[in-house]
């Protein structure tokens, strides 16, 4: 008794519990339940999104086979057999940089002015209790802000173009769309910068600006990147509000000959590659069932371009920061 | 030296997204340049050809249409031959529905409205008000046809009494096709039809257009409103059916279940006719299958005429709305057969030129 008790009564306690622990007959069965239940949810998940696939890539493949290329580089046709997609790949494209030059800086401005300048006040609590709730708005409500406010009130209103449907206002309309997810996602990655880093700056005499530009930003810049981009996926993909907002739902438009970009961004009548998807869908020819599949594994193929692209720009950012 | 390294890294980001920018503009022009090579080398040469005199030189402007997602495909097939001859023009064409089409219409936004039925007198009220002159030009037949599955042996045709007993006003609720028995005896005593009842004892399983189309104005119309009229009633149909937009939805769920019932415009049957049967219509003359045949001499009961309604106050302002509607009326009569429906007979024809040339 005197060799093993080393300390007082507390010990004692201790070094009982720990023995019932090692000696004990109880088998653990929570834990090994947890994990398996958890595998199945990722298995799970995993094969509705392999089926899913494996879906539209089975039902695609016989445009590939008798279309090749042509069915990415055609303009719409109302043909089936000579249709193709390059007008919506162009204008989800240009989509998608308008969203980037209106809604990144914006995004990234009001999230830095949140997490590093603003006080914790009330009025502060209520605008970002209001950003959450705006980045919850169901889409196609900022397809109704952008039909009477970018399509009608300010193109055709203030601006006085003929028809306001053009690409730029669905631009607008996605940047409005984004900029809440925006906001949020780079407040989380301001967030995650240890405070310590802020402190030291400050205690060698940095400025804010001067700790937020030189400490603050490189460290949290691959995370807002990461999030940016998946921002930007979303709005690659949504339909809803560009179908309010004027974009073409049909399955023949076409510019007149030689317009430059410039106007078919500003003035001239757009489509995206979602809208094509739901259009496609909805036609009664029997071929339109694999071409609808052949514009779904377009867009899958874009975004995950897309996608596998921002990881490895991440990641360079990231070895370079830390070289 | 720490602070001037990474003082790099916000502007690194910002060049990476600049680069992200520059390529994808780089893809959009270039992808610009494909749009106008597709379209110039003239793959439509026999649309081009003929009409030597339509394809006047240095045609420019827009036209723009909306409406009818059933007369949608006709005007497309127009739209882009005659692009492919006046490349100049640029057009577009839409379907978000006939009502839809004309408020935009109306509002004095499109050249050309695409419908599937004759303008309302509301709408042509609004366009009145808001000074829109317009000229109603028909270009094609479409025939409703009435849908069931294949494996559906017991029912092969109805008469207007027996669809107004299964869809209309009064049927709410009836979950089985024979518990619209007792209704279609009841109009039988009235004369209103209902003779191809007892129904069989199955689900009455019913997805259809909702109110937004054309194609369910034009069934309420033809089928059901004299019926509803005289039973002294106000709804156009049940409203407990599964209503879709998309008239492959309507196809599947019809093919989908052996007692099921539907109606979708004709372009929608004779594309899916092997996996749905169209029930024949008898309209007091004897049971009618839709056909092309049937609609175009007007024989079935459901056929109706499609419809493009033209903006006389645009055309002013668009110098190429006239050729356009030229183009359509001329050549671009042979699209509609290609779409899917029905040509007019050589009467009906000369009746929608001297239309069009009155009124244009």
């Amino acid at each position: 008794m005197a060799t093993r008790t080393i300390g007082s009564g507390s010990t004692a306690v201790t070094q009982d519990m720990l023995r019932r622990a090692l000696e004990g007959r109880k088998v653990n069965v929570i834990n090994p339940l947890v994990a398996l239940t958890l595998l199945i949810s990722l298995l799970a998940s995993l094969a509705i999104l392999v089926v899913l696939l494996w879906d539209v890539v089975a039902k695609s493949m016989p445009v590939w086979q008798e279309r090749g290329w042509s069915v990415i580089t055609n303009d719409l046709s109302p043909r089936p057999e000579e249709t193709g997609m390059v007008q919506g790949i162009f204008g989800s494209v240009m989509l998608t940089v308008v969203v980037v030059i209106l809604s990144f800086p914006l995004g990234v401005a009001a999230a830095i002015y949140l997490e590093e300048y603003a006080r914790d006040t009330r009025l502060t609590r209520i605008l970002v209790a209001n950003i959450r709730n705006l980045a919850g708005v169901p889409s196609i409500v900022y397809g109704l802000l952008g039909l009477t406010v970018f399509v009608k009130l300010i193109l055709e209103g203030m601006v006085g173009q003929l028809s306001g449907r053009t690409l730029i206002a669905g631009g607008m309309t996605l940047s409005m769309l984004v900029l809440a997810i925006m906001v949020i996602t780079t407040q989380e990655a301001l967030r995650a910068v240890p405070m310590a880093l802020r402190e030291a700056s400050y205690g060698v005499g940095a400025t804010p600006w001067q700790t937020i530009r030189h400490h603050v930003l490189p460290v949290a810049s691959p995370a807002i990147f990461t999030g940016s981009v998946l921002t930007l996926a979303r709005a690659f993909g949504e339909s809803a509000p560009l179908l309010l907002a004027g974009a073409v739902l049909s399955t023949f438009f076409a510019a007149p000959e030689g317009t430059p970009i410039t106007s078919l961004v500003m003035s001239e009548k757009y489509t995206a590659l979602p809208i094509i998807i739901y259009n496609w869908s909805r036609q009664p020819q029997t071929e339109y069932i694999a071409l609808t599949a052949a514009a779904i594994v377009a867009l899958l193929v874009i975004l995950l371009v897309v996608n596998a692209g921002t990881i490895l720009a991440r990641d360079a950012l990231e070895r370079r920061r830390i070289r | 030296m720490k602070l001037a390294k990474s003082s790099l890294r916000p502007g690194a980001v910002l060049a990476a997204l600049l680069l992200v920018a520059a390529a994808c503009g780089g893809d959009a022009e270039e992808s610009s340049a494909t749009t106008a090579a597709t379209v110039e080398p003239a793959e439509e040469s026999s649309a081009t050809a003929e009409p030597a005199e339509e394809a006047t030189d240095g045609l420019s402007g827009s036209i723009e249409v909306s409406g009818s997602s059933t007369v949608e495909p006709i005007t497309a097939l127009v739209a882009e031959r005659f692009n492919a001859a006046n490349p100049g023009v640029g057009i577009s064409v839409e379907g978000p529905g006939t009502g839809d089409g004309f408020q935009r219409f109306c509002a004095g936004e499109t050249d050309i409205s695409d419908a599937s039925r004759a303008i309302k007198d509301s709408e042509a009220q609004a366009c009145a008000e808001a000074g829109v002159e317009w000229v109603e030009l028909k270009v094609a037949f479409d025939g409703i046809s009435v849908l069931t599955s294949p494996e559906n042996d017991a029912v092969s045709c109805l008469d207007l009494g027996d669809l107004y007993a299964l869809v209309g006003a009064e049927s709410e609720g009836f979950q089985s096709w024979s518990d619209a028995n007792g209704l279609a005896s009841e109009l039988a005593a009235a004369g209103l039809g209902g003779s191809h009842a007892p129904y069989p004892d199955a689900p009455l399983v019913i997805t259809a257009p909702g109110e937004e189309s054309g194609t369910f104005d034009a069934f309420v119309e033809l089928a059901l409103e004299d019926i509803t009229e005289e039973r002294g009633h106000d709804e156009p149909t049940r409203v407990d059916y599964q209503a879709s937009a998309n008239d492959n939805v309507i196809v599947d769920n019809i093919s989908s279940n052996p007692t099921s019932f539907g109606w979708v415009g004709f372009a929608f049957f004779v594309e899916n006719s092997s996996v749905v049967k169209a029930i024949e219509v008898d309209g007091g003359d004897g049971c009618v299958a839709p056909s092309i045949g049937s609609i175009a001499d007007g024989s079935y009961p459901l056929s109706r005429p499609l419809f493009i309604y033209v903006s006389l106050s645009r055309m002013a302002d668009n110098p190429a709305l006239g050729p356009f509607v030229d183009f359509y009326l001329g050549d671009g009569f042979s699209s509609v057969a290609e779409a899917g429906y029905v040509t007019l007979p050589d009467d009906e024809i000369a009746a929608t030129m001297s239309a069009w040339a009155s009124g244009g």
